[in-house]
């Protein structure tokens, strides 16, 4: 087999990934993404919670950072992305609150720097007018810093739909494509993956959760990073009035990052207490759940175990842990010629359009010619979201295509076009699909959908319904056939 | 839809075909079932074990036996249906909102309707098992379809989390498709399903069931390798120390069954916060006028025999409603569940009339007597919270006690648990 030529490969189709794509594809430039999953935005970015932020928030918070330039310079720039992405986008602002009156002097303190940055000037209201506008916040709570910038967005969306987007502009993406190693030459890298060999003049390691590894098939890994997990609980939609802001306690011990945050789709999430993890370690633990619940209630009390439908291991890789301070870089690499490392860790999905516009900078600098790419369309069109739709839309997408009548996921209102539909755009498995148009998300988990959902895949796909997976890999639904277990004498019973 | 529809009944399981028979039975001109899955029956179909009809037909029936009974009913009664047809959205003056491949949009204003939505299955998220999020995690009924519907296993070697009925029902069927099943894991000291299901699934197969357990944590990357099983202590937290490993490909869930009442929500019922459906009068008449409510949706019941009568007494109701365009509340007097009792259904009874109440008592015990107020009481051998307890109170013995207000019911242990 031939080894593929590109200029360009970008490891990793996580948001960093698809955002350095999508921009580069502005340019008549070759770019490639290989992706080991089978999915994109399926590694750190899948366990973000999706807070576009400033980092405002804390006092770490200084401009001489890396971190804190690539935010300034990402954060004007994601809402117009969203609107050309058509993603939900949704400015909820946030709270940061005190629980002990003394802490104020520590709110005053971030007020007056962000004043001082002209960021704005961020209001503190004291409990009483706090709870006018967050009704459900507990007695304890003594008052809150009002940041109305936050903003929330999905990060699997915002993903999929750069991706959506880089590839109409041209972008070649290949998904279950691991690589195995990397040598570099003196005018090009010869990449071997699981799918066979890439030869490419740029190597832009955003492989997030692996990007020391890949760092270390060139020896470019002069950093040190380390694994962070937080317990991420999600409410049933009927909470949803509890909060409308990102309410957020100011961290009274490090690694306190209590939350309760409302997402774009209507439910609330809740967490995160951090800890240092295991490397690809994602699993949730009973005392962390019980640790976050009574966090979140300490902030608002009437949150409830009942109303859990479902919670996950938020994860990030920290750099430069051991020093105190994580610090980010998007930089050639020092050792490497044309070898760009991307570790952004936190918050990765808001500096995500900053990176991506110094990734295309690194790279003009070093020579790359940018001659604009004539067909680049900065648009792309979301998948009809049925349950969103007005009476008359409802009645027009039913007449243009029936399917969208019929409704698979009860819970969310999901339809049968709605599946179809990401399944075009690139769903291969039930998570592909419910991270698109969410069947399985609800109160119920998948419960009366999943079986109708694999159904449809394996209709769409041409497999048989054994072949269908969650996540890829091993992870089929069902395996096997009924009766099959008894002809081949399979088990022990 | 081009003519009016007298009573419209949300749902064709059990519940909803025999309050649509009886609503034509009562002389409801125009019966219409509406339907989101592709067939009638709702879960019968995929029952494909014995034990239904026992009380209604006198006679041992598959679900798919007692589905075509009662779907042969309503074709001969002309009551209509509509499949793959979702409600979306009730309003409060029994407008309802419709979606279908087939009709398209549909706005529909029925002079009743029945609330016979069933329940759904607790998933993974709400019972908050820790662990990794592998593929071969899913309910007992979502296994229950894939294996007799379908035609498809999940894996050959499972654990079951709660002893609800359909988990040790399902613990029986994938035995007899030769998977291995390790045990059914139940963190209360008794079974949550019904005493015969203990015997006739579990022991008579040999599956443990190990009470005062539950699963701590789920392991597997891609897939599930296994899971964690502990001791619990009187507070239900598991003990230290006493967990072991089961390796399972599969761990399926029957930890509870919750009464689906998002629509009645919408429609602004009134949701009893213990049984988790709408509170109801005799009539099984909602806090909405015009809006009724039978079987699961109101109650989880044991047995599907009790699903189709309270489903019909509230079928009756909607015809009779629909008829005058109103219903007299059978609600003078509250029922309060007292020593013992978590719920009882309905809410509100007349005090006039003979009654059914249904109830289910919180702690198992000997030698128990159900006290319904100076009114009446019954002894049981034995009480179990899986059991429903029924009892027929007379309109006379009400009447003639002078029943008003409340009417608590209480059950009274002697035997000890």
């Amino acid at each position: 087999m031939s080894a593929l030529e590109t200029e360009v490969l970008i490891v990793g189709a996580g948001v960093l990934g698809a955002a350095t794509a999508r921009e580069l594809s502005r340019y008549k430039v070759d770019v490639t993404v290989v992706e080991k999953n089978v999915d994109v935005g399926w590694g750190i970015t899948k366990a973000n919670v999706g807070v576009v932020c400033q980092g405002r928030d804390t006092l770490e918070f200084r401009p001489e950072y890396h971190r804190t330039r690539l935010l300034w310079r990402a954060l004007p720039l994601m809402e117009p992305l969203c609107r050309e992405l058509d993603v939900p986008f949704k400015r909820v602002g946030a709270y940061l609150m005190i629980r002990d009156q003394v802490l104020k002097e520590k709110l005053d303190k971030l007020a007056r720097r962000t004043e001082s940055l002209g960021l704005g000037s961020d209001r503190y209201y004291p409990y009483p007018e706090l709870k006018e506008r967050e009704p459900f916040i507990s007695p304890e709570i003594k008052g809150g810093l009002h940041d109305p910038e936050i903003a929330v967005v999905h990060p699997v969306y915002l993903t999929q739909a750069l991706m959506e987007n880089a590839v109409a502009n041209g972008v070649r993406l290949m998904l279950e494509t691991e690589v195995e190693g990397i040598e570099a030459g003196h005018t090009e890298f010869r990449v071997r993956t699981s799918r066979g060999e890439i030869r490419a003049r740029y190597v832009i390691n955003a492989a997030g959760e692996w990007v020391d590894r890949i760092a270390a098939m060139v020896n470019a890994d002069d950093f040190v990073l380390f694994p962070i997990k937080g317990y991420v609980g999600v409410l049933d939609r009927n909470c949803a009035e509890l909060a409308g802001s990102l309410l957020a306690v100011l961290p009274e011990e490090p690694g306190d990052m209590n939350i309760v945050v409302p997402t774009v789709e209507g439910n609330l999430l809740f967490g995160i207490q951090l800890q240092i993890n295991r490397r690809h370690d994602r699993s949730t633990t009973d005392r962390m759940a019980r640790k976050a619940l009574e966090n979140a209630r300490r902030i608002i009390p009437e949150i409830s175990e009942k109303d859990i439908i479902n919670s996950f291991c938020g994860y990030l890789m920290f750099r430069n842990f051991e020093i105190g301070w994580h610090e980010c870089e998007v930089a050639m690499s020092a050792r490497v010629p044309r070898f760009i490392n991307m570790t952004i860790g936190y918050p990765g999905v808001s500096a995500s359009p900053g990176a991506a516009l110094e990734v295309v900078e690194i790279l003009e600098k070093d020579g790359l010619k940018l001659v604009p790419n004539p067909r680049f369309n900065p648009y792309r069109k979301d998948i009809p979201d049925f349950s969103m739709l007005s009476e008359k839309e409802r009645k027009a997408l039913i007449k243009k295509d029936p399917r969208y009548g019929h409704i698979v996921c009860r819970c969310e209102t999901v339809t049968e076009g709605e599946i179809v539909e990401a399944i075009r755009r690139g769903a291969t498995t039930l998570d592909g699909v419910k991270f698109r148009v969410r069947p399985g998300t609800g109160r119920c988990q998948g419960g009366f959908c999943g079986p109708r959902v694999a159904r449809i895949l394996a209709r769409e796909l041409g497999i048989p319904l054994t072949e269908v997976t969650k996540a890829g890999g091993a992870s089929r639904q069902v395996p096997l056939r009924t009766k099959q277990l008894l002809e081949e004498g399979g088990g022990d019973g | 839809m081009a003519s009016r529809v007298d009573v419209a009944v949300i749902g064709a399981g059990p519940a909803g075909l025999a309050a649509a028979v009886a609503a034509r039975e009562r002389g409801a001109e125009r019966v219409v079932i509406i339907e989101r899955a592709e067939q009638l029956g709702g879960l019968l179909p995929q029952c494909i074990h014995n034990g239904f009809g026992l009380l209604y037909f006198k006679r041992d029936m598959t679900g798919p036996e007692y589905e075509k009974a009662f779907i042969d009913m309503a074709r001969s009664r002309g009551v209509e249906a509509m499949l793959e047809a979702m409600v979306i959205d009730l309003d409060a003056e029994r407008g309802i909102t419709a979606v279908s491949r087939r009709h398209g949009y549909m706005k529909i204003k029925p002079g009743s309707v029945v609330l016979a939505m069933g329940c759904r299955e607790r998933a993974r998220g709400a019972l908050g098992i820790p662990g990794t999020r592998p593929a071969g995690v899913m309910t007992a009924g979502t296994c229950q379809r894939f294996v007799n519907i379908e035609g498809y296993m999940p894996g050959s070697r499972y654990v079951i989390l709660g002893s609800g009925d359909i988990g040790m029902i399902m613990a029986r069927r994938l035995t007899l498709e030769g998977a291995k099943v390790e045990a059914v894991v139940e963190i209360m000291p008794w079974p949550g399903g019904l005493i015969r299901n203990e015997v006739q699934c579990l022991h008579d197969f040999g599956i443990p069931l190990l009470l005062e357990h539950t699963v701590t944590f789920i392991h597997g990357e891609e897939r599930v390798e296994g899971v964690t099983v502990a001791k619990v202590d009187a507070e239900r937290r598991p003990v230290p120390g006493s967990d072991r490993f089961l390796p399972c490909d599969c761990l399926l869930l029957s930890a509870g069954l919750i009464p689906e009442n998002e629509l009645s929500c919408r429609a602004g019922v009134e949701i009893d916060p213990v049984t988790g459906g709408p509170v109801v009068d005799q009539n099984r008449q909602t806090s909405v006028p015009g809006v009724f409510a039978g079987g699961n949706v109101v109650q989880v019941h044991d047995l599907v025999d009790w699903v189709s009568w309270e489903a019909e007494a509230a079928g009756r109701s909607a015809a009779a409603y629909a008829d005058k365009g109103r219903l007299k509340r059978a609600d003078g007097v509250r029922v309060l569940p007292g020593k013992n009792i978590r719920y009882v259904v309905p809410q509100f009874i007349s005090g006039k009339d003979d009654v059914t109440l249904h109830m289910r008592v919180t702690r198992p015990g000997l030698k128990a007597t159900v006290k319904v107020g100076g009114v009446m009481w019954k002894r049981y051998r034995t009480v179990r919270p899986s059991e429903m307890v029924i009892l027929e109170v007379k309109g006379q013995a009400l009447r003639e006690a002078g029943v008003k207000g409340e009417l608590a019911v209480d059950c009274e242990i002697r035997g000890g648990d």
